[in-house]
Order: structure tokens, then C-alpha cells, then sequence
């Protein structure tokens, strides 16, 4: 089984990733960066596309909403993968905006019948004009949508099987909901299938908020904390597929060196699970 | 339609001071304004406060680039 192992694209890694790309299985570049870029940029993605696997991600469709995505963003979305001809695409299960109102950024919609129908629209629809189906990443929260009849790992599960989208499991997403919403993160990753799990991120975060009521932020700007690299491991034993993991940092850039030696550490983890699993299968 | 007034309605908490602070001097009533189904304005008067207010706070950092 051939689990690749990547980073997350970023300007001030470029140099830091280039000069390091017999570490790097794959380099996952932000989709939404590029709809609107110059040629040239367009251009120098797809030249980093020839010189190393790349996966798309997005983060602004708004897949999982009871409205529909615009037919637009979805061909800005079809026309980069023409370009870019990525191993794959993802986004979030997340609504950013409403009613006219942008949010910004990602916000976990309400768990309920009505966002795992719209979510399932959207992504038959963007399977359609893209060409592909899109894989799905869980989201972070800081609270816990009002409206929600079911728990995330349900909801999750229910969109990824009436879906052919394969789930991007966030790992550090997972911990930090686990951790602010009070449920066994091992019990979620058991209820996925796991021949659905495609995908994994991982980063790290820090606490916000009174001592009394503190949230754990999912922010991209921390080191990989260690309890997600335990729930790697545990994905490495149960999932069926090769896994493509990739390292998101947002800022707080430490030396390549450092997040080099993360991956080293997660593609160990995931090579534990796999043996675990072959014990077991043996 | 009914589900996207709710998006609509929590988009607005979440990203609008003016619509959050309305909202929770008077749950009941902005939700019900807003034509939510009873049910939904049952789910959103019981919304976490001090989640709200931290999820207020991050989004507006991300909008703003500040971490």
C-alpha cells in the first residue's frame, strides 16, 4: 500500500518544499488562490504540477449547505483542474455563506436531514462540472450548530454514502471537537467506513477563551500536537486505501527542517498502524 | 426554505456585531423576526453563548488576516 505524504502549499514554504522534494510525496495547493490569478501564477502552478503530484483544495464553495453552490464557482473550480490535471480535489463540509452574507470562512452547518440532502446535491453537481468528484474534509467548530439532530460522525458518514465523494479526514479538526464537544475521537474514526477514507490533514492549534470555558482553535499555526498523530496511527490500522496525508501550516512558519520532521513522524505513525492491521489480517 | 433561513440567520450572528447583539438581547424574538420555524428558534435560543461570542471573534481575525 503506497500512503503518499505531503505538505500544504504556502509562499513562504516554496523555497523550503522545492529544495526538499525527495521528502514531499505530493504538495496540496489552495484551490481558490489561483481562479482569479495572473497567468503567470496559473502558469507556475502547473509547472509545479509537473515537477511533483499536487491535490487542489478548496475553501470557499460551501458544499455543505441546503443552497445550492453557484454554477460559476464551480467551473472556476473545473477550469483549474483542467489546467492543473490534479491526482485529486477537495473541500469542506462547511457553509461560508447565507443569504447574501458571507461568512469568511468555514462554518459547520446544522447536522441535520436538510444539509446532508444539499450537501449531497452539491456534490453530485460538482462532480458533474468538474469531472470529479470532490473529496470532503470534516470542520472545526467552536460551537455546536444550533439546529444539529445528529452527531458529526453520523452526518459525516450519512454524506459520504450517498455521495462518491471520500472523506478528508482533519485529524487535528477531529481532536479539537472531540476535545470542546466531549466525544471519543477513536469512536468517530470506527464509525466511518473506513474504505471511504481517502485522505488526511493534520496541523495544530491553542486554546481561546475563560479558563472556564476554553475552546481548542483549530489555526494552523502550532506544531502537530500528540494525540492526532495517536489518531493517525489508528487510521493507518483501519483504513482499506492508500492514504494521501498532508501537513497544513498557515503561519508561525518554523524551519522546513521542523515540518519535514513531522511528516517523517506521521508517515512512522501510519506505518505503525499499517503493521497493526496486517497482524490483525495475517 | 425554511433550512436556508437558518444558514441566513446564523451567517448573520456569526459575521454582524449589530445582528448578534440584537440577538441575544432578545433570542426569541429576533429568531421568530427572522421566520424561523418554531423548531429552529427552540434550537437557536439554547445556542451556546460563549461559543458564539468565540466563534464571533475568529472569524472576524480570519476576515481581518489576524491570527
Amino acid at each position: 500500500m503506497r500512503d503518499r505524504f505531503g505538505l500544504g502549499w504556502r509562499a513562504k514554504l516554496a523555497l523550503g518544499i522545492l529544495s526538499n522534494l525527495d521528502r514531499i510525496d505530493i504538495v496540496e495547493v489552495i484551490a481558490d488562490d489561483y481562479f482569479r490569478a495572473p497567468h503567470r501564477e496559473r502558469r507556475a502552478l502547473r509547472t509545479l504540477g509537473a515537477q511533483t503530484p499536487v491535490t487542489l483544495h478548496g475553501v470557499s464553495l460551501g458544499m455543505a449547505s441546503s443552497v445550492l453552490v453557484e454554477t460559476k464557482r464551480l467551473d472556476e473550480m473545473a477550469r483549474l483542474c483542467d489546467e492543473v490535471s490534479p491526482v485529486s480535489w477537495s473541500e469542506h463540509l462547511a457553509f461560508v455563506r447565507g443569504g447574501g452574507i458571507e461568512i469568511g470562512h468555514l462554518a459547520a452547518p446544522p447536522r441535520s436531514a436538510a444539509t446532508v440532502d444539499g450537501a449531497i446535491a452539491n456534490l453530485r453537481r460538482a462532480r458533474k462540472i468538474v469531472g470529479v468528484a470532490p473529496q470532503v474534509e470534516n470542520v472545526a467548530t467552536l460551537i455546536d450548530p444550533p439546529g444539529s439532530d445528529r452527531d458529526e460522525a453520523t452526518w459525516v458518514s450519512e454524506i459520504i454514502l450517498h455521495s462518491d465523494s471520500d472523506l478528508l479526514l482533519d485529524l487535528h479538526n477531529l481532536h479539537a471537537n472531540s476535545i470542546n464537544f466531549n466525544f471519543d475521537p477513536v469512536d468517530y474514526i470506527t464509525r466511518i467506513p473506513p474504505e471511504r477514507i481517502g485522505a488526511i490533514h493534520l496541523a495544530g492549534g491553542k486554546w481561546i477563551g475563560r479558563p472556564d470555558a476554553r475552546r481548542l482553535l483549530d489555526d494552523h499555526l502550532h506544531d502537530v500536537p500528540d494525540p492526532v498523530y495517536q489518531l493517525l496511527e489508528k487510521v493507518g490500522a483501519c483504513a482499506t486505501r492508500p492514504l494521501t496525508v498532508i501537513l497544513e501550516r498557515d503561519g508561525n512558519f518554523p524551519p522546513i527542517e521542523w515540518l519535514l520532521e513531522q511528516l517523517d513522524r506521521a508517515r512512522r505513525a501510519v506505518a505503525r498502524g499499517r503493521t497493526r492491521r496486517s497482524a490483525v489480517a495475517a | 426554505m425554511n433550512d436556508s433561513r437558518l444558514e441566513t440567520f446564523l451567517a448573520g450572528i456569526y459575521v454582524d456585531p449589530g445582528a448578534r447583539a440584537k440577538f441575544l438581547a432578545n433570542p426569541r424574538g429576533e429568531a421568530t423576526r427572522a421566520g424561523l420555524t418554531a423548531q429552529q428558534v427552540e434550537d437557536v435560543i439554547k445556542i451556546d453563548r460563549d461559543g458564539l461570542e468565540l466563534l464571533a471573534d475568529s472569524l472576524e481575525r480570519k476576515r481581518h488576516g489576524r491570527k
